[in-house]
């Protein structure tokens, strides 16, 4: 049996994902509410895929507040979320706690392992713990990725395994479980494995901080990063799933939670990291593109500008809002009379008051001067551009990510800006 | 960034500018003027701020509600030198030693662009400071003494950095808008240096001037680049000229410096402002020309 201490984002998706392997499965949260919600069926968030899984395979797991329940599992997994203050510093204070909380639980020869993501170190300081319960303590890579945690979840790519001597073999019930997936497995040492995600993450920065660069100097050549991007995905060196899309910078929380990690680790150890400084700078720059077109474009030229806004969360198909641009953007626009519609994602009562929720797309562009599309929702592509047009007072329309097909949306005589195309010039 | 201390704008109960006879100091107060703001503003003759006695004579002046738009200083065509410098220092000296007296409620800075290194190539508040010459050295440095004095006292400082300002009224010949608009009224020709290839933000003067009514309306503090974030060449300036005083001749030299140029990000200053919009070069220069005519 397997279990996951700490349901959050990762750990209902990685226990959902284990049933559906065929495991029997624990799931332990400290927030008996949350796990009565589970018991009857109700997920707490979003992703795609995920809400027909748990339904075929919601008898094969236990959800219980219940320390104790923990103590039938071969192999217990850490899932606990990693919280970090407003510098992005990590605060690994839960899951020590918590650690320790089942271990105690745990019966003698348990394996545990962390999935939560810890910096390098952590684990080995962990390990002695462990042991003094006769048990072993592993700490296992996370590629949660929020809108695609469901396919991540079922069929990973690797599993990466941080281990006290990477030359002894896994216990027999984890080893089972990993290879359960179909996937290659990599042992390594704590550190590395510790390391390998934040170094993961690194790369995928400086792929998006690239990305980002040479699409804003298209924008100002006239060249069209959409004509670029997949001759980098054909070569080897770039690869096919390189992020190539350009953006509004970093978003979500966990990139830039790393990158001052990798800053720490470098000043501890005195590397050069001052590249880190340069793409934090290049991300926050490329955050305002949307506020800078909106403010040359409409509210330097209208009196009273009423904005649309499609999308709050950071990304598509999630309900987190953390480190959006879209409510970044709203932030900026408290002066003015903004309507903003989501599918999913829903602002805290409070907050940022003086927008306007709206019911639907079209809504959210009733008498408005102008549209800014700030998160890729597959169903805004799909908008009657007719309907848009009409709905819509002004002609602008801001679509940084590119949702909507520039041709049409001029044929409709919407003035239209994106990123990567010409320099804030109508396509 | 810049911080509102005051979200919905008030007018400030009384504005001492410094350095009143200066191209952007007269604009200023004759803007602060227009909006019916109470202003005083101060020259070197009416306070000579390179002599002690200007210490007490400021702070005497200086009232609890007054709000202080410090922009006295020895521009880089009364000297590039030492000597120069030291004056400016001891300006800044006099300001700071006459606010540690007598706090205020709200104190200006008008600093420079210069205090970035040359070769930043886009410019933001949080860009490294690093001037390459005495004029952006002074300004860094009275930066800091204000920052250093004003902290005992927790008085609100705004610290605005412009790039090249430009308009009717300038009185310093360096090379840019200023000194094209007159050589071309007066001889009909525009020199450049190379082909005019370098772009840089050029301001214009009355923008400033609302800006700053802004930052003092709001009560803020911070950094804040006054750049528009449209970066010209001076060529492209100079064609412009051209077009607006028929005859002129652009004349290119033979290039002696390699082409650098400076581009600003802008998103602190769309922030912090939404709504301003700056006036275009093209419109700037017809003004001058206008005035300059006119006149």
């Amino acid at each position: 049996m397997i279990g996951f201490a700490g349901l959050s984002h990762l750990g209902i998706v990685s226990s959902i994902a284990a049933a559906a392997q065929g495991f029997d499965v624990v799931g332990f949260d400290e927030n008996p509410q949350l796990c009565d919600d589970l018991v009857r069926g109700q997920l707490p968030l979003h992703e795609p895929g995920l809400k027909e899984l748990f339904e075929t395979h919601r008898s094969q797991i236990i959800f219980s507040s219940e320390l104790s329940t923990l103590n039938r599992c071969d192999v217990i997994f850490i899932s606990v979320d990693v919280p970090t203050d407003a510098s992005d510093h990590s605060d690994l204070s839960p899951i020590s706690g918590l650690l320790d909380r089942v271990i105690t639980a745990a019966k003698p020869g348990t394996t545990i392992v962390v999935l939560s993501q810890v910096q390098p170190g952590f684990t080995r300081k962990a390990q002695v713990r462990a042991e003094r319960n006769g048990g072993q303590l592993y700490y296992q890579v996370e590629t949660l990725i929020f809108g695609r945690a469901v396919d991540q979840a079922v069929h990973p790519e690797r599993f990466i395994v941080g281990c006290a001597d990477p030359t002894t073999p896994l216990p027999s019930a984890f080893q089972r479980f990993l290879e359960a997936f179909g996937c290659p497995i990599l042992v390594m040492r704590y550190e590395s494995a510790e390391l390998c995600k934040i170094s993961i993450n690194t790369f995928l920065v400086a792929q998006v901080s690239t990305t980002n660069m040479l699409a804003e100097i298209c924008e100002g050549i006239g060249a069209e990063w959409r004509e670029i991007a997949p001759a980098l995905c054909l070569d080897r060196r770039i690869g096919p799933y390189a992020y190539l899309k350009a953006g509004l910078g970093l978003g979500g929380g966990n990139l830039q939670r790393d990158m001052v990690t990798v800053t720490h680790l470098a000043s501890e150890v005195g590397a050069d990291a001052s590249v880190i400084q340069t793409w934090a700078a290049g991300s926050l720059y490329r955050r305002e593109w949307a506020l800078r077109v909106l403010h040359r474009e409409v509210l330097t030229r209208c009196d009273q500008p009423a904005i649309g806004i499609w999308g709050l969360a950071y990304k598509e198909h999630t309900q987190s809002t953390r480190n959006s641009p879209a409510v970044h953007l709203l932030e900026k626009l408290t002066s003015f009379d903004v309507a903003a519609y989501d599918p999913a994602a829903v602002l805290p009562d409070g907050v940022l008051p003086h927008v306007h929720r709206s019911s639907s797309p079209l809504d959210a562009c009733q008498d408005r001067d102008a549209l800014v599309v700030m998160t890729a929702w597959p169903e805004f592509a799909d908008i009657d551009l007719s309907a848009l047009s009409k709905a819509l007072r002004g002609r602008v329309v801001i679509d940084p990510l590119g949702l909507i097909a520039s041709d049409r949306a001029q044929a409709e005589g919407l003035r239209y800006f994106r990123l990567g195309t010409g320099r804030f010039t109508t396509c | 960034m810049l911080t509102h201390q005051i979200s919905k704008p008030v007018i400030p109960a009384r504005v001492i500018v410094l350095g009143a006879r200066g191209f952007v100091a007269s604009n200023l107060i004759h803007h602060l003027s227009d909006q019916q703001i109470p202003v005083v503003g101060l020259s070197s003759d009416d306070l000579d701020l390179t002599a002690s006695s200007s210490v007490s004579t400021l702070a005497e002046l200086l009232r609890e509600d007054d709000s202080l738009v410090f922009i006295s200083a020895l521009t880089p065509d009364r000297g590039r030198d030492i000597k120069t410098m030291m004056k400016n220092f001891s300006m800044g000296q006099s300001v700071c030693d006459a606010l540690a007296r007598r706090s205020c409620a709200h104190v200006v800075y008008l600093s420079t662009d210069a205090v970035y290194a040359d070769e930043a190539t886009l410019v933001r508040e949080q860009s490294c400071v690093q001037p390459e010459s005495f004029h952006g050295t002074m300004h860094i440095v009275r930066e800091r003494m204000l920052i250093e004095t004003l902290k005992a006292t927790s008085t609100p400082l705004a610290l605005l950095r412009p790039s090249l300002l430009f308009g009717p009224g300038d009185t310093h010949n360096g090379y840019g808008p200023n000194r094209f608009v007159r050589t071309a009224l007066d001889s009909k020709q525009v020199a450049l240096f190379g082909g005019g290839e370098e772009k840089r933000d050029h301001v214009y003067i009355d923008d400033v001037s609302i800006l700053t009514a802004q930052v003092l309306a709001h009560r803020s503090t911070g950094v804040l680049n006054l750049a528009t974030g449209e970066s010209k060449s001076f060529r492209e300036v100079a064609d412009c000229v051209a077009a607006l005083v028929p005859g002129t001749e652009v004349q290119p030299s033979q290039r002696v410096n390699p082409i650098t140029h400076r581009h600003f990000d802008i998103s602190a200053l769309v922030a912090a402002f939404p709504d301003f919009r700056f006036t275009d070069v093209r419109t700037g220069l017809e003004r001058m020309v206008e005035k300059a005519t006119a006149g």
